[in-house]
């Protein structure tokens, strides 16, 4: 009998692209038990907001998250436009869902070449990632940013999709779906990626739900829950779509559902793009809010996002909760390291496609009493402004 | 006689001596980084000298000048001797190699038993290199290495002797000569040829056998204490390792120095980058194994190969 040993994994790793630790109970090869430790880039995003106006917000939420800046955005904005009763218009409603959908593509590249590099294989990472500049060259085209487009107001949105857009976004879709076809093709038939991917970091049906895995981990594992069928917003209602599922439970089925959501995004988007009806793109709305709550769910690259917002009456909001897809996805991840071998553990990770930054929580411990602790904003305030000047 | 002595003197220190192949093991680096980059689709390297030709170089006289760390807990004496002797040991093979003629600057009966003892022993430095240094990590990476060694070397061995029997001789120099009346052993061996590659990517811990590395899982695996100087040491370690693979694939199976119109050495750089080629190509096609996937590839399928393939030779023979 082996003793088990301890491996700490990150907070720095090659493997991680952000901060995070997990102490792994390794028997053997086996991973046997699993700690994870947040907090290392905790940025207090939550807190901040209650200082802003609900504009200023918007440019704040967008930074929440470098890749899915579009979800976090739009989610925010849905939940002011509750709280002010605002309808917006058709037109900037199709043209949140085809960035909806243009985040959804450049997000699922960028993961399937951070897996490709956790199970070793670097050409396919390197073509991943040539490939996610063409959908990159469109968003710049329209906002005139390639990661945090500042498209989104409350309202509406700041830019147009004009005709000569459409015809070079045809042209880069169609680029796009046949590389898409072709990294499917490469993913169910090479053997060392199937060696790699096929049974490997299983979540059954019965845990994901009860887990409460989101988006493309839940529907690797079979079951179709996906926020813009079952609570449509934008224009999610009048497109019809597929919400891809597979049943294999494993990292191979976690790669193919995001493959095949790169492919049903771009028929989304063409189909946005001819039943798009003309109009103004937003609506002028009142700097400050009536009091009262609102929660706004969007489905992200990641999975569901959830914000959470109160208002006052003020121009600023009194609270603002984010609850970022990875969080959610966190519980299952570590019933599926279990079990797993050394080996796996990067590939299992890049999985859930984890973004750490977007998530992160922090409680503050006693290491005396052994005690969590909340802190009032009054606390934290001095805590990040006169700590430093006191060491 | 001082003649003879001072043209002794000029080959084992120019050509094909230390010189020749220090550059030959630098240029191979560069092939190598140049080719897979044009395979993934990126340039490579690109600024410093001629297409980039001069980057191994500056890699390593940037390594040269890094900070040197040695671990409070490593094993100080073994830890600072292992990148010199894994140089060593992977470069003293060369020597066995001929280059410029069918016959090499050392030769003698029973020289390929003799690289093949020293290629095992570079693997068993690097578990050694990772015992020492007492990380986690490496620990993890010494261990694969152990296991992978149990894997390939046997197999590697058997098609080794191939050649060997064909030729009736255990020198390489022997096995080189015998090729060059025109038969090379790739046209009779091809599957020795074929498993022999395969070996060889995982003794050089090449992807898709780079287990003892994998940077995603273990960071660099029995390397990652490393540093400085050492780990320059170590990288040209591999490099020579990397040019003792493809030129005994050269002078086991594909004639040597002999067999073209050209001049000797120039015949014998080109059949090399071939090999490099070869090597480098199937570097840029798959994803890593997992140890025990490798281990059970290498006993199901390598050895049983290898064992038919020296049968095949015996048979042929009889």
């Amino acid at each position: 009998m082996v003793k088990a040993i301890d491996i700490p994994f990150g907070p720095q790793h090659p493997a991680l692209e952000e901060p995070i630790n997990f102490t792994f109970e390794v028997e053997e090869e086996r991973v046997v038990d699993v700690k994870i430790r947040l907090g290392y880039i905790h940025r207090g995003i939550e807190k901040l907001a209650e200082n802003r106006t609900y504009h200023q917000n918007v440019y704040l939420v967008e930074r929440i998250c470098g890749i899915c800046s579009f979800a976090h955005t739009t989610c925010y904005t849905q939940a002011v436009e509750e709280l002010l009763g605002v309808d917006i218009p058709e037109r900037a409603k199709y043209i949140r869902t085809i960035f909806c959908e243009m985040e959804r593509i450049q997000n699922h590249y960028l993961w399937l070449g951070f897996t490709a590099k956790a199970m070793g294989f670097e050409t396919l990472f390197m073509y991943t990632w040539r490939d996610r500049e063409a959908m990159l060259e469109v968003l710049e085209m329209i906002s005139g940013k390639r990661v945090n487009y500042g498209m989104n107001t409350i309202g509406g949105v700041r830019r147009d999709i004009t005709g000569k857009m459409v015809e070079r976004m045809e042209e880069r879709l169609n680029y796009l779906e046949e590389r898409a076809n072709y990294y499917k093709k490469v993913c169910t038939k090479e053997r060392s990626i199937l060696k790699r991917t096929v049974g490997v970091g299983m979540l059954e049906p019965s845990d994901a739900l009860n887990l409460c895995a989101v988006g493309p981990t839940l529907r690797a594992s079979g079951i179709p829950q996906d926020v813009r069928a079952d609570e449509p917003y934008a224009a999610y209602g009048e497109i019809p779509f597929r919400v891809v599922t597979y049943d294999g439970c494993d990292v191979a089925s976690r790669i193919l559902v995001r493959i095949d959501e790169i492919i049903e995004s771009v028929k989304m988007i063409r189909r946005a793009l001819d039943g798009m009806p003309q109009g103004p793109i937003r609506v002028k709305v009142p700097k400050n809010v009536p009091k009262g709550e609102a929660v706004s769910l969007v489905e992200a690259p990641r999975g569901e996002d959830l914000h959470y917002l109160r208002s006052d009456g003020s121009d600023r909001p009194a609270r603002l909760k984010v609850r970022a897809p990875t969080l959610a996805n966190l519980p299952s991840l570590r019933k599926m390291l279990k079990g797993v071998n050394i080996a796996d553990i990067p590939i299992v990770i890049a999985g859930i496609d984890p973004c750490l930054a977007c998530m992160e929580r922090v409680i503050l411990v006693d290491t005396k009493s052994k005690k969590g602790q909340a802190w009032s904003g009054e606390e934290l305030w001095r805590y990040a402004n006169e700590w430093y000047r006191e060491s | 006689m001082v003649q003879r002595e001072l043209m002794a003197i000029l080959e084992v220190f120019f050509f094909p001596g230390f010189l020749f192949l220090f550059s030959l093991a630098f240029f191979i680096e560069w092939f190598d980084r140049k080719l897979v980059a044009k395979f993934q689709n990126r340039y490579g390297p690109l600024y410093v000298g001629p297409k980039g030709i001069l980057q191994p170089i500056a890699d390593f006289l940037k390594l040269l000048s890094k900070e040197d760390i040695t671990p409070a807990m490593a094993d100080k004496v073994p830890f600072a001797l292992i990148p010199l002797l894994m140089l060593t040991f992977s470069m003293t093979p060369l020597f066995c190699i001929p280059i410029t003629g069918s016959s090499a600057l050392i030769s003698f009966e029973g020289d390929l038993i003799v690289v093949m003892f020293i290629m095992t022993l570079t693997a068993l430095l690097s578990f050694l290199g990772a015992w020492v240094s007492t990380n986690r990590f490496s620990t993890i990476g010494g261990v694969r290495t152990g296991l992978q060694m149990f894997g390939y070397e046997v197999p590697l061995n058997i098609v080794m002797i191939g050649p060997a029997i064909g030729a009736g001789s255990l020198s390489i120099s022997g096995i080189v000569e015998w090729q060059s009346r025109g038969v090379w052993f790739i046209m009779t061996q091809i599957l020795g040829f074929a498993v022999f590659s395969l070996c060889l990517l995982a003794h050089l811990q090449r992807v898709p056998f780079d287990i003892p590395e994998a940077e995603t899982e273990i960071v660099a695996g029995w390397l990652v204490e490393f540093s400085g100087k050492k780990l320059a040491l170590i990288r040209l370690a591999k490099n020579f390792e990397l040019v003792l693979a493809a030129s005994l694939m050269v002078s086991l199976y594909l004639g040597g120095p002999t067999g073209t119109l050209l001049p000797n050495p120039l015949t014998f750089l080109i059949k090399l980058v071939f090999c490099t080629f070869i090597l480098s190509n199937l570097r840029a096609l798959f994803a890593r194994y997992r140890i025990d996937q490798f281990l059970a590839a290498a006993w199901k399928y390598l050895i049983p190969l290898a064992l038919l393939q020296i049968s095949l030779v015996e048979v042929s023979l009889w």
